[in-house]
Protein backbone atom coordinates (compact mmCIF):
# COMPACT_ATOMS: atom_id res chain seq x y z
CA UNK A 1 0.00 0.00 0.00
CA UNK A 2 0.94 3.62 -0.74
CA UNK A 3 0.53 6.33 1.55
CA UNK A 4 0.72 10.20 0.69
CA UNK A 5 1.75 12.68 2.75
CA UNK A 6 0.74 16.67 2.42
CA UNK A 7 -0.73 17.83 -0.80
CA UNK A 8 2.13 16.66 -3.16
CA UNK A 9 2.72 13.49 -1.21
CA UNK A 10 -1.27 13.27 -1.46
CA UNK A 11 -1.22 13.29 -5.28
CA UNK A 12 1.67 11.22 -6.41
CA UNK A 13 0.57 8.19 -3.93
CA UNK A 14 -2.97 8.31 -5.23
CA UNK A 15 -1.55 8.32 -8.96
CA UNK A 16 0.52 5.42 -8.05
CA UNK A 17 -2.02 4.11 -6.12
CA UNK A 18 -6.14 4.35 -6.48
CA UNK A 19 -6.31 3.06 -3.32
CA UNK A 20 -3.70 4.76 -1.37
CA UNK A 21 -4.01 5.98 1.90
CA UNK A 22 -3.48 10.10 2.17
CA UNK A 23 -2.66 12.31 5.36
CA UNK A 24 -3.53 15.92 5.43
CA UNK A 25 -4.08 18.81 7.66
CA UNK A 26 -6.20 20.80 5.66
CA UNK A 27 -9.68 19.14 5.32
CA UNK A 28 -10.48 20.67 2.01
CA UNK A 29 -6.88 19.92 0.34
CA UNK A 30 -8.03 16.03 1.83
CA UNK A 31 -11.12 16.08 -0.13
CA UNK A 32 -9.48 17.17 -3.32
CA UNK A 33 -7.76 14.16 -4.03
CA UNK A 34 -9.49 10.45 -4.78
CA UNK A 35 -7.73 7.98 -2.91
CA UNK A 36 -8.59 4.90 -0.89
CA UNK A 37 -8.68 6.00 2.94
CA UNK A 38 -8.13 9.92 4.10
CA UNK A 39 -6.98 10.88 7.62
CA UNK A 40 -7.43 14.12 8.55
CA UNK A 41 -4.54 15.27 11.01
CA UNK A 42 -5.71 17.20 13.59
CA UNK A 43 -4.50 20.38 14.65
CA UNK A 44 -5.78 21.80 17.73
CA UNK A 45 -6.68 25.44 16.92
CA UNK A 46 -9.36 27.74 18.89
CA UNK A 47 -10.27 28.76 15.14
CA UNK A 48 -10.56 25.40 14.13
CA UNK A 49 -8.99 23.45 11.04
CA UNK A 50 -9.72 25.30 7.92
CA UNK A 51 -6.50 26.00 6.77
CA UNK A 52 -3.59 23.80 6.08
CA UNK A 53 -0.05 23.97 7.79
CA UNK A 54 1.01 27.06 6.09
CA UNK A 55 4.48 25.91 5.45
CA UNK A 56 5.21 25.70 9.09
CA UNK A 57 6.39 22.15 9.96
CA UNK A 58 5.51 22.80 13.53
CA UNK A 59 2.05 22.83 12.70
CA UNK A 60 2.84 19.30 10.90
CA UNK A 61 4.36 17.97 13.60
CA UNK A 62 1.60 19.15 16.18
CA UNK A 63 -0.67 17.37 13.85
CA UNK A 64 1.39 14.77 13.39
CA UNK A 65 0.90 13.58 17.02
CA UNK A 66 -2.93 13.12 16.59
CA UNK A 67 -2.21 10.29 13.83
CA UNK A 68 1.02 9.13 14.97
CA UNK A 69 -0.10 5.26 16.04
CA UNK A 70 -2.30 4.81 13.21
CA UNK A 71 0.02 6.19 10.87
CA UNK A 72 3.13 4.08 12.47
CA UNK A 73 0.65 0.81 12.21
CA UNK A 74 0.24 1.54 8.62
CA UNK A 75 3.55 2.16 7.13
CA UNK A 76 5.40 -0.67 7.91
CA UNK A 77 6.27 -2.13 4.71
CA UNK A 78 4.73 0.49 2.87
CA UNK A 79 5.97 3.32 0.53
CA UNK A 80 5.46 6.97 2.05
CA UNK A 81 5.10 10.41 -0.35
CA UNK A 82 5.99 13.15 0.78
CA UNK A 83 7.25 16.64 0.14
CA UNK A 84 9.86 18.24 2.45
CA UNK A 85 9.11 21.90 1.68
CA UNK A 86 6.00 22.26 2.66
CA UNK A 87 4.27 22.24 6.59
CA UNK A 88 2.38 19.05 6.58
CA UNK A 89 4.79 16.80 4.43
CA UNK A 90 8.10 18.11 6.17
CA UNK A 91 5.53 18.13 9.84
CA UNK A 92 4.46 14.42 9.59
CA UNK A 93 7.27 13.10 7.73
CA UNK A 94 9.86 14.29 9.89
CA UNK A 95 7.60 13.36 13.17
CA UNK A 96 7.09 9.82 11.55
CA UNK A 97 11.01 9.11 10.58
CA UNK A 98 11.93 9.93 14.37
CA UNK A 99 9.48 7.35 15.49
CA UNK A 100 11.05 5.34 12.91
CA UNK A 101 14.16 5.56 14.24
CA UNK A 102 12.83 4.63 17.96
CA UNK A 103 11.57 1.19 16.61
CA UNK A 104 14.00 -2.26 16.79
CA UNK A 105 12.17 -4.84 16.02
CA UNK A 106 11.91 -3.97 12.02
CA UNK A 107 12.69 -6.59 9.87
CA UNK A 108 12.56 -6.22 5.67
CA UNK A 109 9.20 -6.52 5.41
CA UNK A 110 8.49 -3.87 8.01
CA UNK A 111 10.55 -1.29 6.56
CA UNK A 112 9.10 1.91 4.94
CA UNK A 113 10.53 3.03 2.02
CA UNK A 114 10.36 6.92 1.43
CA UNK A 115 9.47 8.75 -1.73
CA UNK A 116 10.52 12.62 -1.25
CA UNK A 117 10.03 15.40 -3.26
CA UNK A 118 12.66 17.73 -2.36
CA UNK A 119 12.15 21.93 -3.69
CA UNK A 120 14.21 23.24 -6.73
CA UNK A 121 16.29 25.66 -5.03
CA UNK A 122 16.58 28.54 -7.28
CA UNK A 123 12.84 29.11 -7.96
CA UNK A 124 11.01 27.80 -5.36
CA UNK A 125 9.89 29.84 -2.18
CA UNK A 126 13.13 30.34 0.75
CA UNK A 127 10.31 28.62 3.22
CA UNK A 128 10.70 25.68 1.57
CA UNK A 129 14.11 25.79 1.05
CA UNK A 130 14.77 26.38 4.59
CA UNK A 131 12.51 23.70 6.04
CA UNK A 132 14.09 21.34 3.36
CA UNK A 133 17.39 22.13 4.83
CA UNK A 134 16.04 21.62 8.36
CA UNK A 135 14.72 18.44 7.32
CA UNK A 136 18.06 17.26 5.82
CA UNK A 137 19.72 18.10 8.81
CA UNK A 138 17.65 16.46 11.61
CA UNK A 139 14.90 14.05 10.57
CA UNK A 140 16.41 12.62 7.70
CA UNK A 141 20.19 12.13 8.71
CA UNK A 142 18.86 10.36 11.94
CA UNK A 143 16.83 8.30 10.27
CA UNK A 144 19.82 7.49 7.70
CA UNK A 145 21.99 6.86 11.17
CA UNK A 146 19.41 4.88 12.29
CA UNK A 147 18.74 2.31 9.25
CA UNK A 148 15.56 1.95 10.14
CA UNK A 149 14.04 2.89 6.84
CA UNK A 150 14.12 1.28 3.56
CA UNK A 151 15.23 3.31 0.05
CA UNK A 152 14.87 6.34 0.00
CA UNK A 153 14.27 8.06 -3.24
CA UNK A 154 15.00 12.00 -3.29
CA UNK A 155 12.70 13.21 -6.14
CA UNK A 156 13.76 16.66 -7.44
CA UNK A 157 11.73 19.47 -9.00
CA UNK A 158 14.61 21.10 -10.41
CA UNK A 159 13.39 19.67 -13.79
CA UNK A 160 9.78 20.84 -13.32
CA UNK A 161 10.98 24.54 -13.03
CA UNK A 162 13.88 24.17 -15.65
CA UNK A 163 11.60 22.66 -18.50
CA UNK A 164 8.51 24.26 -16.98
CA UNK A 165 6.45 21.15 -17.08
CA UNK A 166 3.06 21.48 -15.93
CA UNK A 167 2.54 19.85 -12.68
CA UNK A 168 0.33 17.28 -13.27
CA UNK A 169 2.20 16.36 -15.86
CA UNK A 170 5.19 16.06 -13.85
CA UNK A 171 3.85 13.95 -11.24
CA UNK A 172 2.54 11.63 -14.23
CA UNK A 173 6.58 11.67 -15.07
CA UNK A 174 7.40 11.28 -11.58
CA UNK A 175 4.99 8.23 -11.04
CA UNK A 176 5.82 6.86 -14.17
CA UNK A 177 8.94 6.61 -13.81
CA UNK A 178 8.94 4.92 -9.92
CA UNK A 179 6.67 2.30 -11.80
CA UNK A 180 8.82 1.32 -14.69
CA UNK A 181 11.72 0.34 -11.00
CA UNK A 182 8.58 -1.35 -8.78
CA UNK A 183 7.92 -3.47 -12.18
CA UNK A 184 11.21 -5.03 -12.14
CA UNK A 185 9.81 -8.26 -9.95
CA UNK A 186 6.65 -8.13 -12.04
CA UNK A 187 8.61 -8.27 -15.36
CA UNK A 188 11.44 -11.08 -13.89
CA UNK A 189 7.88 -12.99 -12.70
CA UNK A 190 5.78 -12.72 -15.83
CA UNK A 191 8.75 -12.77 -18.45
CA UNK A 192 10.59 -15.83 -19.43
CA UNK A 193 13.86 -15.46 -17.81
CA UNK A 194 17.33 -15.94 -19.42
CA UNK A 195 19.57 -15.67 -16.31
CA UNK A 196 19.76 -14.26 -12.96
CA UNK A 197 16.31 -12.98 -11.29
CA UNK A 198 15.19 -10.65 -8.99
CA UNK A 199 11.81 -12.02 -7.58
CA UNK A 200 9.02 -10.53 -5.19
CA UNK A 201 11.40 -11.27 -2.01
CA UNK A 202 14.80 -10.03 -3.54
CA UNK A 203 13.33 -7.08 -4.44
CA UNK A 204 11.67 -6.42 -0.82
CA UNK A 205 14.61 -6.97 0.30
CA UNK A 206 17.00 -4.69 -1.83
CA UNK A 207 14.28 -1.88 -1.14
CA UNK A 208 14.76 -2.62 2.31
CA UNK A 209 18.49 -1.62 2.51
CA UNK A 210 18.32 1.91 4.43
CA UNK A 211 20.34 4.14 0.89
CA UNK A 212 19.47 6.92 -1.06
CA UNK A 213 17.93 5.25 -4.46
CA UNK A 214 19.02 6.65 -7.53
CA UNK A 215 16.75 4.60 -10.70
CA UNK A 216 17.03 5.10 -14.54
CA UNK A 217 16.43 3.10 -17.35
CA UNK A 218 17.44 3.39 -21.32
CA UNK A 219 17.94 1.36 -24.55
CA UNK A 220 21.34 -0.36 -24.51
CA UNK A 221 23.08 -0.24 -26.71
CA UNK A 222 26.00 -3.38 -26.63
CA UNK A 223 28.51 -1.11 -28.63
CA UNK A 224 28.76 1.54 -26.14
CA UNK A 225 30.60 0.93 -22.80
CA UNK A 226 27.76 0.25 -20.14
CA UNK A 227 29.35 3.48 -18.11
CA UNK A 228 28.93 5.92 -20.42
CA UNK A 229 25.22 5.18 -21.16
CA UNK A 230 24.61 5.07 -17.74
CA UNK A 231 26.51 8.72 -17.44
CA UNK A 232 24.62 9.86 -20.09
CA UNK A 233 20.92 8.05 -18.88
CA UNK A 234 21.15 9.72 -15.13
CA UNK A 235 17.50 9.94 -14.35
CA UNK A 236 16.57 13.61 -14.40
CA UNK A 237 13.92 13.30 -11.80
CA UNK A 238 16.38 12.25 -9.21
CA UNK A 239 19.34 13.83 -7.61
CA UNK A 240 22.39 12.84 -9.17
CA UNK A 241 23.65 9.68 -7.33
CA UNK A 242 27.28 9.43 -5.95
CA UNK A 243 29.31 6.09 -5.76
CA UNK A 244 26.96 2.87 -5.55
CA UNK A 245 27.32 0.40 -2.76
CA UNK A 246 24.91 -1.75 -4.10
CA UNK A 247 23.27 -1.85 -7.57
CA UNK A 248 20.27 -3.86 -8.98
CA UNK A 249 19.40 -4.61 -12.22
CA UNK A 250 16.82 -5.74 -15.31
CA UNK A 251 18.04 -6.49 -18.87
CA UNK A 252 15.31 -7.04 -21.38
CA UNK A 253 16.01 -8.57 -24.67
CA UNK A 254 13.87 -8.87 -27.47
CA UNK A 255 13.08 -12.48 -28.71
CA UNK A 256 15.87 -13.72 -29.94
CA UNK A 257 18.53 -11.04 -28.83
CA UNK A 258 21.45 -11.73 -26.89
CA UNK A 259 21.03 -11.90 -23.65
CA UNK A 260 25.25 -11.82 -23.29
CA UNK A 261 25.89 -8.11 -23.06
CA UNK A 262 24.56 -7.83 -19.49
CA UNK A 263 28.19 -9.30 -18.70
CA UNK A 264 29.23 -5.91 -19.29
CA UNK A 265 26.75 -4.22 -16.91
CA UNK A 266 28.00 -7.29 -14.84
CA UNK A 267 31.98 -5.55 -15.39
CA UNK A 268 31.05 -2.72 -14.82
CA UNK A 269 29.81 -2.98 -11.71
CA UNK A 270 32.66 -5.38 -10.70
CA UNK A 271 35.31 -2.64 -11.25
CA UNK A 272 33.84 -0.67 -8.86
CA UNK A 273 33.67 -2.86 -6.31
CA UNK A 274 29.97 -3.81 -6.49
CA UNK A 275 28.35 -7.30 -7.06
CA UNK A 276 24.39 -6.26 -8.35
CA UNK A 277 21.33 -8.04 -7.82
CA UNK A 278 20.15 -9.09 -11.80
CA UNK A 279 17.68 -10.32 -14.00
CA UNK A 280 17.66 -10.88 -17.50
CA UNK A 281 13.96 -11.47 -19.09
CA UNK A 282 12.77 -12.01 -22.93
CA UNK A 283 10.33 -9.15 -23.48
CA UNK A 284 8.28 -9.57 -26.42
CA UNK A 285 7.47 -6.07 -26.46
CA UNK A 286 10.89 -4.70 -27.12
CA UNK A 287 12.47 -4.01 -30.22
CA UNK A 288 15.95 -3.31 -28.58
CA UNK A 289 17.74 -4.44 -25.35
CA UNK A 290 16.05 -2.11 -22.33
CA UNK A 291 18.06 -2.38 -19.50
CA UNK A 292 16.30 -0.79 -15.83
CA UNK A 293 19.24 -0.18 -13.22
CA UNK A 294 18.91 1.25 -9.89
CA UNK A 295 22.05 2.34 -7.55
CA UNK A 296 21.94 2.86 -3.88
CA UNK A 297 24.00 4.96 -2.79
CA UNK A 298 25.07 6.71 0.64
CA UNK A 299 25.23 10.47 1.02
CA UNK A 300 25.66 12.15 4.05
CA UNK A 301 22.77 14.65 4.45
CA UNK A 302 25.36 17.40 5.35
CA UNK A 303 26.63 17.28 1.34
CA UNK A 304 23.13 16.84 0.31
CA UNK A 305 22.49 20.32 1.89
CA UNK A 306 25.28 22.08 -0.10
CA UNK A 307 23.08 22.72 -2.91
CA UNK A 308 20.45 24.35 -0.80
CA UNK A 309 22.76 26.01 1.93
CA UNK A 310 24.11 27.67 -1.01
CA UNK A 311 20.84 28.72 -2.25
CA UNK A 312 19.53 29.53 0.93
CA UNK A 313 22.86 31.82 1.95
CA UNK A 314 22.21 33.72 -1.77
CA UNK A 315 18.41 34.25 -0.62
CA UNK A 316 19.90 35.86 2.55
CA UNK A 317 22.48 37.85 0.89
CA UNK A 318 19.59 39.31 -1.22
CA UNK A 319 17.81 40.42 1.61
CA UNK A 320 20.33 41.84 3.10
CA UNK A 321 21.47 43.96 0.20
CA UNK A 322 17.52 45.29 -0.74
CA UNK A 323 17.29 46.05 3.07
CA UNK A 324 20.58 48.15 2.33
CA UNK A 325 19.14 49.72 -0.42
CA UNK A 326 15.85 50.71 1.20
CA UNK A 327 17.89 52.41 4.15
CA UNK A 328 18.05 56.04 3.83
CA UNK A 329 20.96 58.05 4.47
CA UNK A 330 20.16 60.29 6.22
CA UNK A 331 22.42 64.02 5.94
CA UNK A 332 24.91 64.72 8.72
CA UNK A 333 23.49 67.82 10.66
CA UNK A 334 26.55 69.71 12.20
CA UNK A 335 24.61 72.18 14.46
CA UNK A 336 27.00 74.02 16.50
CA UNK A 337 24.39 74.91 19.83
CA UNK A 338 26.23 78.59 20.59
CA UNK A 339 24.92 79.63 17.05
CA UNK A 340 21.40 78.14 17.44
CA UNK A 341 20.54 79.14 20.53
CA UNK A 342 21.11 83.08 19.55
CA UNK A 343 19.38 82.00 16.30
CA UNK A 344 16.22 80.65 18.20
CA UNK A 345 16.10 83.64 21.18
CA UNK A 346 16.47 86.20 18.13
CA UNK A 347 13.05 84.47 16.58
CA UNK A 348 11.62 84.35 20.06
CA UNK A 349 12.65 87.81 20.65
CA UNK A 350 14.31 87.22 23.31
CA UNK A 351 17.93 89.31 23.43
CA UNK A 352 17.73 93.15 24.99
CA UNK A 353 18.90 94.57 21.91
CA UNK A 354 15.80 92.97 20.23
CA UNK A 355 13.37 94.72 22.09
CA UNK A 356 14.50 98.37 20.20
CA UNK A 357 13.63 96.59 17.04
CA UNK A 358 10.23 95.45 18.14
CA UNK A 359 9.57 99.12 19.40
CA UNK A 360 10.45 100.67 16.13
CA UNK A 361 8.36 98.06 14.20
CA UNK A 362 5.75 99.21 16.83
CA UNK A 363 6.68 103.13 16.01
CA UNK A 364 7.38 103.52 19.22
CA UNK A 365 10.98 104.96 19.00
CA UNK B 1 13.56 118.31 29.74
CA UNK B 2 16.18 115.99 29.53
CA UNK B 3 17.26 116.09 33.29
CA UNK B 4 13.54 115.28 34.16
CA UNK B 5 13.73 112.46 31.39
CA UNK B 6 17.31 110.95 32.63
CA UNK B 7 16.21 111.10 36.03
CA UNK B 8 12.77 109.41 36.04
CA UNK B 9 14.63 106.71 34.41
CA UNK B 10 17.70 106.29 36.67
CA UNK B 11 14.63 105.96 39.32
CA UNK B 12 13.54 103.01 37.67
CA UNK B 13 13.72 99.47 39.34
CA UNK B 14 13.91 96.10 37.57
CA UNK B 15 10.30 95.22 38.44
CA UNK B 16 9.91 99.04 36.07
CA UNK B 17 12.09 97.51 33.17
CA UNK B 18 10.43 94.18 32.99
CA UNK B 19 6.86 95.34 32.92
CA UNK B 20 8.11 97.78 30.13
CA UNK B 21 9.80 95.08 28.54
CA UNK B 22 6.98 92.80 28.63
CA UNK B 23 4.30 95.13 27.89
CA UNK B 24 6.53 96.09 24.56
CA UNK B 25 7.02 92.52 23.65
CA UNK B 26 3.29 91.57 23.97
CA UNK B 27 2.20 94.85 22.15
CA UNK B 28 4.45 92.94 19.22
CA UNK B 29 2.94 90.01 19.15
CA UNK B 30 -0.85 91.24 19.07
CA UNK B 31 -1.28 89.99 22.58
CA UNK B 32 -2.87 92.15 25.68
CA UNK B 33 -1.10 92.63 28.10
CA UNK B 34 -2.84 92.93 31.66
CA UNK B 35 -2.24 93.51 35.35
CA UNK B 36 -2.81 90.39 36.32
CA UNK B 37 -0.85 88.83 33.75
CA UNK B 38 1.59 91.28 34.95
CA UNK B 39 1.67 90.02 38.50
CA UNK B 40 2.08 86.72 37.67
CA UNK B 41 5.41 87.15 36.01
CA UNK B 42 6.47 89.35 38.22
CA UNK B 43 5.70 86.47 40.84
CA UNK B 44 7.25 83.69 38.53
CA UNK B 45 10.60 85.85 38.11
CA UNK B 46 10.86 86.09 41.76
CA UNK B 47 10.68 89.64 41.97
CA UNK B 48 7.24 90.18 44.48
CA UNK B 49 4.86 88.26 46.36
CA UNK B 50 2.23 90.25 46.23
CA UNK B 51 -0.47 92.00 43.89
CA UNK B 52 0.26 95.28 45.47
CA UNK B 53 3.34 95.91 44.50
CA UNK B 54 2.54 95.09 41.10
CA UNK B 55 0.22 96.98 40.64
CA UNK B 56 2.50 99.88 42.09
CA UNK B 57 4.53 99.22 39.85
CA UNK B 58 2.47 99.35 36.95
CA UNK B 59 0.89 102.76 38.76
CA UNK B 60 3.94 104.44 38.96
CA UNK B 61 5.15 103.59 35.35
CA UNK B 62 1.45 104.74 34.42
CA UNK B 63 2.08 108.10 36.53
CA UNK B 64 5.24 108.84 34.51
CA UNK B 65 3.62 108.21 31.16
CA UNK B 66 5.72 105.27 30.31
CA UNK B 67 2.47 102.81 29.92
CA UNK B 68 -0.88 103.87 29.25
CA UNK B 69 -3.45 101.62 30.78
CA UNK B 70 -6.83 101.02 29.14
CA UNK B 71 -9.46 99.31 30.49
CA UNK B 72 -10.60 96.84 28.09
CA UNK B 73 -13.55 94.61 28.85
CA UNK B 74 -13.22 94.45 32.29
CA UNK B 75 -9.32 94.01 32.20
CA UNK B 76 -6.72 96.73 32.66
CA UNK B 77 -4.00 96.65 29.69
CA UNK B 78 -0.87 97.94 29.42
CA UNK B 79 0.72 99.47 26.49
CA UNK B 80 3.70 101.23 26.20
CA UNK B 81 4.17 104.83 25.26
CA UNK B 82 6.22 106.55 23.14
CA UNK B 83 7.99 107.92 26.08
CA UNK B 84 8.15 104.73 28.14
CA UNK B 85 9.53 103.46 24.56
CA UNK B 86 12.45 105.78 25.47
CA UNK B 87 13.11 104.89 28.74
CA UNK B 88 13.09 101.46 27.81
CA UNK B 89 15.66 102.08 24.95
CA UNK B 90 17.93 104.06 27.63
CA UNK B 91 17.73 101.41 29.97
CA UNK B 92 18.41 98.21 27.31
CA UNK B 93 21.58 100.47 26.25
CA UNK B 94 22.88 101.16 29.70
CA UNK B 95 22.76 97.63 30.57
CA UNK B 96 21.23 98.65 33.54
CA UNK B 97 18.63 95.06 33.86
CA UNK B 98 19.00 91.68 32.19
CA UNK B 99 15.61 90.73 30.73
CA UNK B 100 13.48 87.76 32.05
CA UNK B 101 11.24 85.39 30.20
CA UNK B 102 7.51 86.49 30.21
CA UNK B 103 5.66 83.26 31.61
CA UNK B 104 2.50 84.49 30.05
CA UNK B 105 3.96 85.75 26.44
CA UNK B 106 6.67 82.35 26.48
CA UNK B 107 5.17 79.98 28.55
CA UNK B 108 6.61 78.56 31.73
Amino acid sequence: MTIGIGGAGSKLAARLDPNATIVNVSESELNKVEAGKRILAVVHAARGQFRGSRKSPQIGHDAYLSVRRELLALVRGDMVFSATGGGTGNGVTSGLLTDLVALDDLGPHDKTCFALVLPYAKLEPSEYINNTINFLQSALSEAIDSGNTGNIVLFSNSLKFQSRVPEDEYNNMLVDSLRVFLAIPDKNESLKLLDGHIDYEDFTLYTSRPFFNHFTYFDFDPETPFEDQLNANINPLLLPPENPIEALFLYETPVGGDPTPFYDILQHFSNVNVSPVYSVVENPERQTPFVTVSLLYSRKPAELLDDFNHVSEEHTKAKVRKSLEQQVELPKLQVNLETETKRVAKQRGGSEEDILVVLRRLGKL
Amino acid sequence: MNDLFEEQVNHLGESHFLVLFWAAKAEDRTVRYNITNCFDDLKYSGITRTKQNAVAVVDSLSLLRFVDIREEGNRKNIYITTYGAKALESLVLSRTFAPKRSAFLEGP
